[in-house]
């Protein structure tokens, strides 16, 4: 018989962006990998297959949602079906990359219907691979990562008599893990009084933006009440564009060195660029709240059953100017530090806690970044494929659910990628230009002298 | 099974150490590579499994297995 579950808090994170945004595109995820090198496709389109029967959160569908939106979730036993091969190998791979892309807005539209597509590519200049095209309820981004890897292993042993890849954790067996650990009342009780205890604490946030004050005063004009705290999200116009800049392999060195000597996580030190920056476009602003995504992947478990578990909680700081630079950074690892510990809560009940204390006005949000740093490139981590040029790229949906929205990865040359995806609606490149030129100036002036305050750095960068 | 080895088969699901290979001067940071988030996820997984309470304050001298080892027993006993 089947088995139904209710969504973990990180699916209904991106359940309710459907439902907020009223098109299941904001839920897509794509990525094509590929290397440069023939490939047997009628053995990888056995090892694809193979990997629906690995891998079970491929294998997920939702039932009819019931009158309050409200969806169930169910693992199919097989996924019988063929997977296509196209060949994009007569174009430039800019141009497949760019029709790729627009396979990237492509929706996912009914109810019990599978939301994972597999294509296998020929493309140009030699590589091969395969695109895929996923619903973000069923995986993240660290897993298909994962899944990436497994599929060459998978390959690479039948090809190659390599070793069979170890055994991946059984998707149902951690979400049924997940959604006790959710409903232990006592867990939940827990959770619940650190986040009610925040607001306690610190009172109702204050928005700050990208662009400075003027966009809450915007929102307090409009809502007519010169005490608002919050200002609108764009709900109409979501179409994104995206920004990358590259920092070098040395000053990421450097980062990186920084972290290591001080004992403190890459996230903690970008979270700290970030709000360092808005509270200098902000009037010197030192209650910051930025949303940073968790990738709640620590057990081997967690690592390898695949599934969506990353999940965004609001960081929230009061930093003064004279706060040293290094204790600012302490201060926001140790918000960080008590989030991890309380992450299996459901985010949206503190948006909910928040509405009930301070009848903020309807889609209204404290928050104009969010962050995700992904220390795992989109990299076939294969001994048999070392020597050979890979070609990954991850497809952005086309419809953000945010204003700004940083993702911060490494490169294979040993940099890191600044990917900023923003809201075309009110922000242009050149606002994604400051913002990553103030960042960067802000961090390397903060670690070549970490006992400068951070009102000395706002004023000298 | 006995405590302590409970307790290092739990520790043993967030590293690539087997329980009996966990000896209790290791270091969950540098000698096991938990990050950050692993070690608080792994607290809360102690709270839930042994019904005990982690305080703030005690967190910040948990730097080895025996200390940890040590906290919970003692919490356990004070419940």
């Amino acid at each position: 018989m089947r088995k139904n579950y209710p969504l973990t808090a990180a699916q209904k994170m991106h359940h309710n962006w459907i439902l907020k945004y009223k098109t299941q595109q904001v839920s897509g995820v794509s990525v094509v990998a590929s290397l440069q090198a023939a490939l047997d496709f009628g053995l990888l389109k056995k090892c694809i297959q193979l990997e629906f029967e690995r891998y079970g959160c491929m294998r997920i569908r939702f039932t009819k949602p019931d009158a309050k939106g409200e969806v169930k979730q169910y693992i199919v036993a097989k996924e019988s079906r063929d997977i296509p091969l196209k060949d994009l190998s007569g174009m430039s791979l800019a141009e497949a990359d760019a029709l790729m892309q627009q396979w990237a807005y492509d929706t996912f539209d009914g109810d019990d219907i599978p939301l994972c597509d597999v294509t296998m590519m020929k493309l140009p200049e030699g590589y091969n691979g395969f695109f895929i095209h996923m619903d973000h309820r069923l995986i993240d981004s660290c897993g298909l990562v994962v899944m990436i890897n497994d599929l060459m292993q998978l390959y690479t042993h039948y090809k190659f008599k390599s070793e069979y890849p170890a055994d991946l954790a059984d998707f149902e067996k951690v979400l049924e893990k997940d959604l006790k650990r959710a409903n232990n009342e006592k867990r939940f009780a827990k959770d619940k009084k650190f986040w009610d205890d925040q607001l306690d604490a610190l009172g109702e946030p204050l928005y700050s933006d990208i662009q400075g004050t003027a966009v809450l005063e915007e929102a307090r004009k409009k809502h007519k009440d010169k005490k608002l705290r919050a200002a609108d999200i764009e709900l109409e116009n979501l179409f994104v564009d995206v920004k990358d800049y590259i920092l070098e392999p040395e000053p990421t060195r450097n980062l990186i060195a920084f972290c290591m000597n001080h004992q403190l996580s890459m996230t903690n030190l970008l979270l700290l660029g970030i709000r360092t920056y808005l509270s200098k476009v902000n009037d010197g602003q030192e209650d910051i709240t930025i949303e940073n995504f968790i990738s709640r992947r620590s057990t081997h478990d967690e690592w390898t059953s695949g599934g969506s578990r990353t999940i965004m909680f609001p960081c929230r700081t009061v930093i003064s100017a004279d706060t040293e630079f290094l204790a600012a950074a302490y201060e926001i690892q140790n918000v960080q530090n008590r989030i991890y510990m309380h992450s299996n809560y459901d985010p949206a009940l503190i948006e909910e806690e928040m509405r009930r204390r301070y009848h903020t006005p309807e889609h209204t949000t404290y928050e104009s970044c969010y962050l995700t740093y992904q220390p795992m490139p989109v990299k076939m981590d294969n001994p048999h494929l070392e020597n050979i040029r890979q070609h990954s790229k991850w497809f952005a949906n086309g419809a953000a659910t945010k204003k700004m929205y940083l993702t911060v990865s490494h490169t294979p040359e040993g940099g890191m990628n600044f990917s900023y995806h923003y809201q075309t609606a009110h922000l242009q490149e050149h606002d994604m230009e400051l913002l990553y030129y103030y960042m960067m100036r802000i961090l390397f002036k903060g670690i070549a002298e970490p006992d400068m305050t951070i009102g000395e750095i706002m004023e000298q960068i | 099974m006995t405590k302590e080895m409970q307790f290092k088969t739990i520790v043993a699901q967030y590293c690539e150490v087997e329980p009996e290979n966990i000896t209790n001067e290791m270091r969950f940071r540098e000698d096991l590579g938990f990050s950050s988030l692993d070690f608080m996820s792994f607290l809360g997984e102690l709270e839930d499994t042994f019904d005990v309470e982690l305080e703030e304050e005690d967190l910040v001298q948990v730097l080895t297995v025996a200390e940890a080892l040590e906290l919970m027993e003692r919490l356990q006993e004070e419940a």
